[in-house]
C-alpha cells in the first residue's frame, strides 16, 4: 500500500534529469546537468546570467541558458553544474536559485 | 627510510603471526580441545530463566507504575494476580534445574 | 615508508581473512584452541591497521608529498588540525578510518564479550572478520592510501569549504556510528548461526548499539550545522542522498532501539528485532557505499570510482546471506506470545516501529528513485524536497504524537480510565500553548501550529513523568525533592534517560518547525549607507573591506544591524578567496538572538563592480533550538548508557548459572 503511494507521488513529484543533447524538442521543466562553456555574460541579480552547456562527456553541441539568482561559489567554466528550467524558442529559461555546482571531488556540497 | 620500514614491517610481521598462534604455541598437548556450547537441557533453562527474569521485571515495573500513579487502583488489583502467578510458576519451573545447579555449583568449588 | 604502509594493510588483510576463514571453521567443528586463534587475529588486525594508519599521519604531518594522498589533499600553507583531518578527507584515507575503527571496534567487542557472552564469540569472530576483510582488501586492491609519486613542490591543498572546526569531527563522528553498527549485526548473526534465540546478543550489543546511535545522531547535527554556517545558502538539511546516508540507518536504528524493550518485555518480535539490525547495518554500509561513488547525482558527486561496483556487491552479498539465514532459522524465532491489547505500550512501539521503517523507506526510495527511473525510462528523475518534506510531515507529526502518548501508557494493557487520568495534565497545557500560539499568530502555517502544539504535550508528558516519578521516590524513601530526582534516574536509567532523549528530538522539532515554516526571506541589492528591512531587523550597509587572511583574501561587508528600533551591533558577511585552491566561499554572517533562539542570517550574493552588494537576509526563528537539542540530545544518552551495577549482576548471575550447568 506504501509502495503504490510512493511511486505515485515520486512519478508525479520528480523532475527528469537530462544533459543538454536531449534538450531538444523537450517542453515541460526539467533539470539539466552539464558542463559550463563559452564566456558566462552578465548579472544573474539584474537582467541574467548568460552561459551555455554542453554534455559531461562528449562534444555536443551547447545550449544557451538565462539564470537569474544566487551563483554558487564553485561556478565557473568547465565546472559540471545542475539547473531547473525549460527550453523556449532555443533558449533555456532558469527557475531562480536553481543553479548548482557540483564539486569535482569530496563530501562537500555546493549551494548557494 | 626503507631499511627501517624494513625491519618495523618484519617485527609487526612476526608479532602478529605469534600472536595468531598463541593458543596452539601454549597449549601443544590439550586434555580437550572442544568448544562449549550449551545442550538442549540448558537451552531450556536459558529460556525459563528468561522467563523468570521476564515475570519479576514486568512485577516491579507494575509495582513501579502504581505507585507513580500511571496505573489505577483498580487496574493494579486486576493485574497483580495473575502477574504474581506467572513469576511463581517461572520460579517453579525453574527449580529441578536450580536444584542440580546449586549442587554443581556447590561441587565445582 | 609508503611500503610500510602496503605491507600493514596487507596483513590486516591476511588476518581479516584468517580471523574469517578459521573463525568459521573453528565455530562450525567446535574447536576452542582455532577460536581462540581466530579472535587473536582480529585484534593483531587492530595493530597492524594502526601501524598503516600512524604511516599516513606521519605523512601528512611531514608534508610528505610522495604521498599522492598527501599531495591531493594538504598543502604546505594548511594549518596543522586540516592537515590531521585531511587523513579522512579523501576517499582512500576515510576508508582506512573506516578499517580503523572496525578493527578497534571489534578487538573491544572480543575482548568485552569473553566474559559476559562467550558462546556467541565463536560465530561472531568470523562475521567482523568478513567486514574487515572487504575493507582491507578494498584498501590493498582497489583504492589505497599509500600510492607513490614524484613530489611535486606543494600540495593541492585542502578543499576551502572542509577548512572548518565541524568539518573535522563530523566525519570521525559519523564513521564510529556506522561502524559501531557492524557490531549488533554481527553479534545477531552470531546468535543466529549458534541457533540462539534468547536475548543474549540484544544485552551484549545494547550499548554498542546506543552509542552507535548516538554517534550517528551527533554526526549529522555537526554536518548540518557545518552546512548551516560554512555552505551558506539559509538552511541546514537538502535532502541530498548522502545527508540521507546517515539519516536512514539512524532511522532504523531508532527504531531497533524502541523495539528491543518489547523483545525484553514480552519475549516478541524476534524476527522483526533481526531483520531491523541487519536493515540498519545494510543501510550504513549502503551510505558508505553512497558516499564513494557517482552512481546517484548529488551535489556531494564523487569520481567515478571502481569502488561503487565492489560496494554493490558487498552490500548485496550481505543482504542476502543475513536473510537467507534469518529464514533458515524463522521456525525457532517465531514467538508464542500475542499482543494484548492495541492500547498499550508495546503498542504505541509498534506503532512507532511502523512510522519510523516507512519514513527511512521513503527516503530510500527517494534516493534510488533517479536509479529505477533510469531504468525503467532511461533517463534519471529526481525527487526533492518537496517529495521528503512530504512524506516527513506525513510521518513526523504522528511519532511526536507517539512520543506524547508513550510514556503515560504502561505495558501490556492501560484502561481507559487510567490513560483519562494520565493525559489530562499534558493534554490540557498542550491545549493551552495551541491557543495561545494561534492567538499570537502561528495559524499562518497549520502545520507548524499542529507540531508546536503535539511538541507541547509531549515536554508535558515527559515532565509529568518526572514530577510523578521523583515523587512517589520521595514517598518511599522520604529526602528531599533533589535526592529523590536523582536517585529515581539512577536507578531507571534507560526509562529517564530515553525520555530526556525524547525531549531533546522535540527541541529539535521546535527548531525545526520555527526555522522552516516561520521564517522570512527578502533580497535586495543595497548600495553603501542603503537600509533594507526583514522582519522586525533593519539590516544598513556601511561598508565593504579587504582583509589578507592566512591562505585567503577576506571581502567583507560590514553591516549595522537594528532589532525593532534598537540598534545590536555589527555583522560581516562576505566572500574569501582562497590562493592555493582557486576558489571563493561563502562566508554567511549570522547573528543569533539569545534570548528568542532566532537568527538574522546575511548572504552576500554579489559584491558589483559598482559597489554595490546583492544581500539575501533571512530570519529564522527558534532555529538555534536545533543546535542545543544536540546537547540535551548526548546527555540523555550518557544516562541511558551509563552502567547499571544491579543489571550488571543479573545478568551476569543468570549466564554463569547456566554455563555450570552445562560443565557438569
Amino acid at each position: 500500500m506504501l509502495a503504490i503511494f510512493l511511486l505515485y507521488v515520486s512519478v508525479a513529484g520528480g523532475t527528469p534529469s537530462i544533459q543538454p543533447s536531449q534538450l531538444h524538442g523537450r517542453t515541460g521543466d526539467v533539470a539539466l546537468v552539464g558542463k559550463v562553456t563559452g564566456s558566462p555574460a552578465g548579472d544573474a541579480q539584474a537582467t541574467g546570467l548568460r552561459f551555455r552547456m554542453r554534455d559531461v562527456s562528449g562534444q555536443s553541441a551547447s545550449v544557451p541558458v538565462v539564470y537569474r539568482g544566487s551563483v554558487p561559489d564553485m561556478f565557473k567554466v568547465g565546472r559540471e553544474v545542475r539547473v531547473e528550467g525549460r527550453l523556449q524558442n532555443g533558449l533555456f529559461i532558469a527557475k531562480k536559485d536553481s543553479l548548482r555546482t557540483k564539486c569535482p571531488s569530496k563530501y562537500v556540497a555546493k549551494k548557494t | 627510510m626503507t631499511a627501517l620500514a624494513l625491519a618495523i614491517g618484519a617485527v609487526l610481521a612476526v608479532a602478529c603471526v605469534v600472536f595468531v598462534a598463541l593458543p596452539f604455541l601454549r597449549e601443544p598437548d590439550p586434555v580437550e580441545d572442544r568448544l562449549d556450547e550449551p545442550g538442549a537441557l540448558e537451552r531450556r533453562a536459558l529460556e525459563l530463566a528468561e522467563e523468570r527474569d521476564r515475570a519479576l521485571a514486568a512485577l516491579k515495573e507494575l509495582e513501579f507504575d502504581h505507585r507513580t500513579g500511571k496505573i489505577s487502583d483498580e487496574d493494579y488489583r486486576e493485574l497483580v494476580g495473575p502477574l504474581r502467578a506467572r513469576v511463581a510458576e517461572a520460579l517453579r519451573a525453574l527449580e529441578p534445574h536450580a536444584e542440580s545447579t546449586e549442587e554443581r555449583v556447590h561441587a565445582a568449588g | 615508508m609508503p611500503e610500510l604502509g602496503r605491507a600493514a594493510l596487507a596483513l590486516s588483510l591476511g588476518l581479516a581473512l584468517y580471523a574469517l576463514v578459521a573463525g568459521a571453521y573453528a565455530a562450525a567443528t567446535r574447536r576452542r584452541r582455532l577460536a581462540r586463534s581466530a579472535q587473536n587475529a582480529l585484534l593483531a588486525a587492530f595493530g597492524s591497521t594502526g601501524v598503516a594508519s600512524i604511516v599516513l599521519l606521519g605523512a601528512l604531518l611531514r608534508n610528505d608529498f610522495s604521498f599522492t594522498y598527501v599531495a591531493e589533499h594538504t598543502s604546505r600553507e594548511l594549518p596543522t588540525p586540516y592537515t590531521i583531518s585531511a587523513f579522512w578527507g579523501g576517499q582512500e584515507g576515510s576508508l582506512l578510518l573506516w578499517l580503523l575503527i572496525l578493527t578497534g571496534f571489534s578487538a573491544a567487542a572480543v575482548v568485552l564479550s569473553r566474559r559476559s557472552a562467550p558462546d556467541l564469540l565463536p560465530w561472531v569472530v568470523p562475521i567482523l572478520g568478513l567486514v574487515a576483510t572487504f575493507f582491507a582488501f578494498m584498501l590493498v586492491a582497489v583504492s589505497s592510501p599509500f600510492q607513490t609519486q614524484l613530489a611535486p613542490a606543494d600540495g593541492a591543498g585542502l578543499n576551502p569549504s572542509l577548512q572548518n572546526p565541524y568539518m573535522m569531527i563530523h566525519p570521525p563522528c559519523l564513521y564510529l556510528g556506522y561502524v559501531g553498527l557492524t557490531i549488533p549485526f554481527a553479534f545477531a548473526m552470531g546468535a543466529l548461526l549458534s541457533r540462539r534465540t534468547d536475548e543474549l546478543w540484544i544485552v551484549a550489543t545494547r550499548r554498542w548499539t546506543l552509542f552507535a546511535w548516538t554517534a550517528l545522531g551527533i554526526g549529522q547535527l555537526l554536518g548540518s550545522h557545518w552546512a548551516y554556517v560554512e555552505v551558506g545558502w539559509g538552511g541546514y538539511y537538502a535532502w541530498d542522498p548522502v545527508e540521507n546516508a546517515a539519516l536512514m540507518p539512524w532511522l532504523a536504528s531508532t527504531a531497533f532501539l524502541h523495539s528491543v524493550m518489547i523483545q525484553e518485555k514480552r519475549g516478541m518480535l524476534k524476527v522483526w528485532n533481526v531483520l531491523l539490525v541487519i536493515l540498519a547495518f545494510c543501510l550504513a554500509l549502503f551510505g558508505t557505499f553512497l558516499t564513494r561513488s557517482g552512481v546517484i547525482s548529488s551535489i556531494h558527486s564523487f569520481t567515478q570510482s571502481p569502488l561503487g561496483g565492489w560496494f554493490l556487491g558487498f552490500i548485496c552479498l550481505i543482504t542476502l546471506g543475513s536473510v537467507a539465514l534469518v529464514i533458515s532459522r524463522l521456525p525457532i524465532l517465531r514467538s508464542k506470545t500475542r499482543m494484548e491489547s492495541l492500547v498499550s505500550r508495546e503498542a504505541t512501539f509498534l506503532y512507532n516501529n511502523l512510522l519510523l521503517v516507512a519514513l527511512c523507506l521513503t527516503i530510500l526510495w527517494g534516493v534510488v528513485f533517479p536509479l529505477v527511473s533510469e531504468a525503467v525510462h532511461g533517463e534519471q528523475i529526481t525527487v526533492s524536497s518537496p517529495y521528503y518534506n512530504f512524506f516527513l510531515r506525513i510521518f513526523g507529526l504522528p511519532l511526536l504524537l507517539l512520543m506524547a502518548i508513550g510514556p503515560l501508557v504502561a505495558w501490556r494493557r492501560a484502561s481507559l480510565r487510567s490513560l483519562g487520568r494520565s493525559f489530562a495534565w499534558p493534554a490540557g497545557i498542550a491545549l493551552a500553548v495551541g491557543v495561545v500560539l494561534l492567538i499570537l499568530g502561528a495559524g499562518s502555517s497549520w502545520i507548524g501550529l499542529l507540531a508546536y502544539t503535539f511538541s507541547a504535550f509531549v515536554l508535558g508528558s515527559i515532565g509529568y513523568e518526572f514530577v510523578r516519578g521523583t515523587r512517589a521516590r520521595r514517598a518511599l524513601t522520604g529526602g528531599t525533592w533533589a535526592a529523590a530526582f536523582v536517585e529515581l534516574v539512577g536507578r531507571n536509567r534507560r526509562r529517564y534517560g530515553g525520555y530526556i532523549v525524547h525531549a531533546a528530538i522535540v527541541l529539535l522539532a521546535i527548531g525545526i518547525v520555527g526555522s522552516s515554516a516561520y521564517d522570512t526571506v527578502r533580497e535586495r541589492t543595497l548600495a553603501p549607507g542603503q537600509t533594507m528591512a526583514v522582519s522586525h531587523y533593519d539590516v544598513k550597509y556601511d561598508q565593504l573591506v579587504r582583509r589578507n587572511g592566512a591562505n585567503a583574501t577576506e571581502f567583507r561587508a560590514i553591516l549595522d544591524v537594528k532589532k525593532n528600533g534598537r540598534s545590536v551591533g555589527t555583522l560581516e558577511s562576505g566572500k574569501n578567496s582562497y590562493r592555493a585552491e582557486q576558489q571563493t566561499s561563502n562566508e554567511v554572517g549570522i547573528r543569533s538572538d539569545p534570548l528568542t533562539g532566532e537568527d538574522l542570517y546575511v548572504i552576500t550574493d554579489q559584491i558589483n563592480q559598482n559597489g554595490t552588494i546583492a544581500f539575501k537576509v533571512l530570519v529564522k526563528p527558534l532555529v538555534n533550538l536545533i543546535w542545543i537539542s544536540g546537547f540535551v540530545f548526548l546527555i540523555g544518552s550518557l544516562v541511558a548508557l551509563w552502567p547499571s551495577a544491579a543489571e550488571q549482576r543479573r545478568l551476569a548471575l543468570r549466564y554463569r548459572e547456566l554455563r555450570a550447568l552445562a560443565r557438569a
